[in-house]
């Protein structure tokens, strides 16, 4: 159970659950547009800390291949680089979403002067 | 010419920032958009089928040299097969629908110059940023590539509807956007999980891991990873649930603009479709998941669109039930089947394109698209009536129109695969299809004239005249030559299977 609680990339994969859990619930149930928008940004968040996690090693060296490495150590002991640098892109898409969001948020408060999604939405029908 | 592979998606993306420079400037803006736009359907025209590795990083089994050098336990495994970089695989099925999307974009980029008065900003940017990302779509043989480009197809999709100006176009962009939000990472988690599972984002290297049982693909992993990208395509191609907020985005575009997106959305659909059957094919279940999912999104589309008053919704409700014709195309699974849907899906996008740019005229005539409100139209100009007519014959399956033979093998297909059941619900919602379009038909053009309905153009631009002509034009000679298309979806469909 100790090993379960101290294991970093259990853990880690836990967190990227609750993550993702905690923002569906915000993003589905929260009437308030600013909370989707921090429900939706936990569940980016929680998919890019997945992605993270599969490329982590216990142990491991940073993927750098120096001179003088015994290439099969190399390849048994470091951590797997390409989950990281697909992060990088999701992260960068991630913030253009949310930029999005929020300033479409901005112009539906300023139009319906409300934050409320179930009052805007409303309105529109 | 494998070098062009890439320019089909560097091309829009440098005009599209290019037309950011030229800011106010309307006549360079137009000359460029134009050029451009003509450029972008000759290009796959003139590209070799091939592969193109970014970086030059083939799979190290193609440089001998290299391999040579490696460690045995890298040289010896699956690794030396695998591909190292972002690797772009054109086929005849990009080259189809790569012509096809750029023909789609020419015209909505042509017929935009006279029916908006503003040319410079960021509406043609969007245009084209769109259409590069649905291209590379397309092209990219690396799923979490793909995932990237249907974002920012997302987001552009988004962009089009908030300059489109159109009354509730914050509200709904608003609400695909948080849809979105959900649909794409969860998209992107099922893409992380087959990362795990195999190591390798590419859809090559993915499904050799799968064939050549370097991965037990009955495991839970693989299982939720199928899940969870089910669910992106369900939301990336506007099947239920999302169908509702599909049709609200083409109904809150400019009607040129709207008949962009239902390209994107369709070459969307047949994207991820196929990666989604190349990896998954060999799950018991997932054609009978994609066929209920066709079925239902058949039997909501057209069932949605008799109920709605607004003619841009119906159209937007009758093209999401178009899809329903492609996904069973899809789940049967058969050479034929899959030819019929994909043969419908390059059907779909040009009878939609040509019912939105011909009903969009009765919205620039009018500035409504309310059909309590209009009527008696066809006098204002019969020629674009019965074009528009036409057009709804392709799309409901009419001979001698495009529809017709795509559906006629979707048809065919059912039966021989032993579905007579779904044949017969393929002809019904055809029927339907075709019932639904003649009501509009009759609100818009045939009805008396309401008296306070008044017209705020009095003649439709020649550019969008044209653009529906030439559209029919192309939807009656595949109506009457379909080998034309038939003919480059059989190689790749052969492969497939």
């Amino acid at each position: 159970m100790m090993d379960i609680l101290f294991d970093t990339q259990l853990a880690s994969f836990f967190t990227s659950a609750a993550f993702i859990i905690i923002g569906l619930f915000a993003a589905i149930f929260l009437d308030n547009i600013i909370k989707k928008i921090i429900g939706i940004a936990f569940i980016e968040e929680g998919a890019n800390l997945f992605l993270v996690t599969l490329g982590y090693k216990p142990g491991g060296i940073v993927p750098i291949f120096l001179p003088g490495m015994n290439s099969e150590w190399f390849a048994a002991n470091s951590a797997y680089a390409l989950p990281h640098a697909l992060v990088l892109t999701s992260v960068v898409i991630g913030a253009s979403t949310l930029a999005v969001m929020l300033a479409i948020a901005m112009v539906l408060y300023k139009k319906h002067g409300t934050l409320s999604t179930s009052k805007i939405l409303g309105d529109e029908k | 010419m494998n070098e062009l592979i890439p320019l089909m998606v560097i091309i829009p993306i440098a005009c599209g920032l290019l037309l950011n420079l030229l800011h106010k400037k309307d006549r360079s803006i137009r000359i460029l958009a134009i050029f451009v736009a003509i450029v972008l359907p000759i290009i796959p025209l003139l590209s070799n089928f091939g592969l193109h590795y970014f970086g030059g990083h083939a799979p190290l089994i193609d440089n001998s040299t290299l391999l040579g050098t490696l460690p045995s336990f890298i040289s010896n495994s699956a690794l030396a097969i695998f591909h190292p970089a972002i690797t772009y695989s054109y086929q005849s099925l990009q080259k189809l629908f790569i012509f096809i999307l750029g023909i789609v974009a020419f015209f909505a980029i042509f017929t935009s110059f006279n029916e908006t008065k503003k040319v410079s900003g960021p509406y043609m940017f969007l245009m084209f940023m769109g259409t590069a990302a649905v291209t590379a779509l397309l092209l990219s043989d690396d799923i979490f590539h793909m995932y990237i480009f249907f974002e920012i197809a997302a987001l552009c999709q988004v962009g089009i509807i908030l300059v489109s100006s159109t009354k509730g176009n914050y509200e709904t962009a608003l609400k695909y956007m948080i849809l979105g939000s959900i649909g794409g990472p969860l998209l992107l988690l099922g893409i992380g999980f087959l990362l795990g599972a195999v190591g390798s984002v590419n859809i090559t290297d993915i499904v050799y891991a799968i064939k050549h049982n370097l991965v037990n693909p009955f495991s839970q992993t693989f299982l939720i990873g199928f899940g969870l990208i089910f669910f992106g395509w369900l939301y990336a191609s506007g099947l239920p649930p999302f169908h509702t907020i599909k049709s609200s985005i083409y109904s809150k575009a400019l009607p040129h603009s709207a008949a962009l997106l239902q390209s994107f959305t369709v070459i969307t659909f047949i994207a991820l479709g196929i990666v989604i059957f190349r990896i998954f094919s060999y799950l018991p279940f997932m054609k009978m998941v994609i066929l209920i999912f066709s079925l239902i999104t058949m039997i909501l589309g057209v069932t949605m669109a008799i109920i709605q008053t607004d003619f841009r919704r119906i159209i937007g409700f009758l093209a999401v039930g178009e899809l329903g014709y492609i996904g069973i195309g899809i789940g049967i699974g058969t050479t034929l089947s899959l030819t019929a849907g994909i043969f419908q899906a390059v059907n779909e996008i040009l009878t939609t394109a040509l019912l939105f740019i011909g009903f969009g005229t009765v919205f620039y005539l009018t500035k409504t698209s309310d059909m309590k409100k209009l009527g008696g139209l066809i006098a204002q100009n019969p020629k674009v009536a019965i074009m528009v007519l036409l057009g709804g014959f392709a799309m409901a399956g009419v001979p001698p129109f495009n529809g017709f033979q795509s559906k006629l093998m979707i048809v065919q297909s059912s039966l021989n695969a032993g579905f007579p059941e779904i044949a017969i619900i393929a002809v019904l919602i055809s029927i339907i299809t075709f019932m639904t379009f003649m009501k509009v038909f009759h609100s818009v053009y045939l009805k008396p004239k309401p008296q306070d309905l008044q017209v705020v153009n009095e003649s439709i631009p020649t550019s969008t005249i044209f653009s529906i002509v030439i559209l029919l034009i192309i939807c009656l000679i595949i109506g009457l030559f379909p080998q034309l298309v038939t003919d480059n979806i059989y190689p790749f469909v052969a492969r497939l299977i």
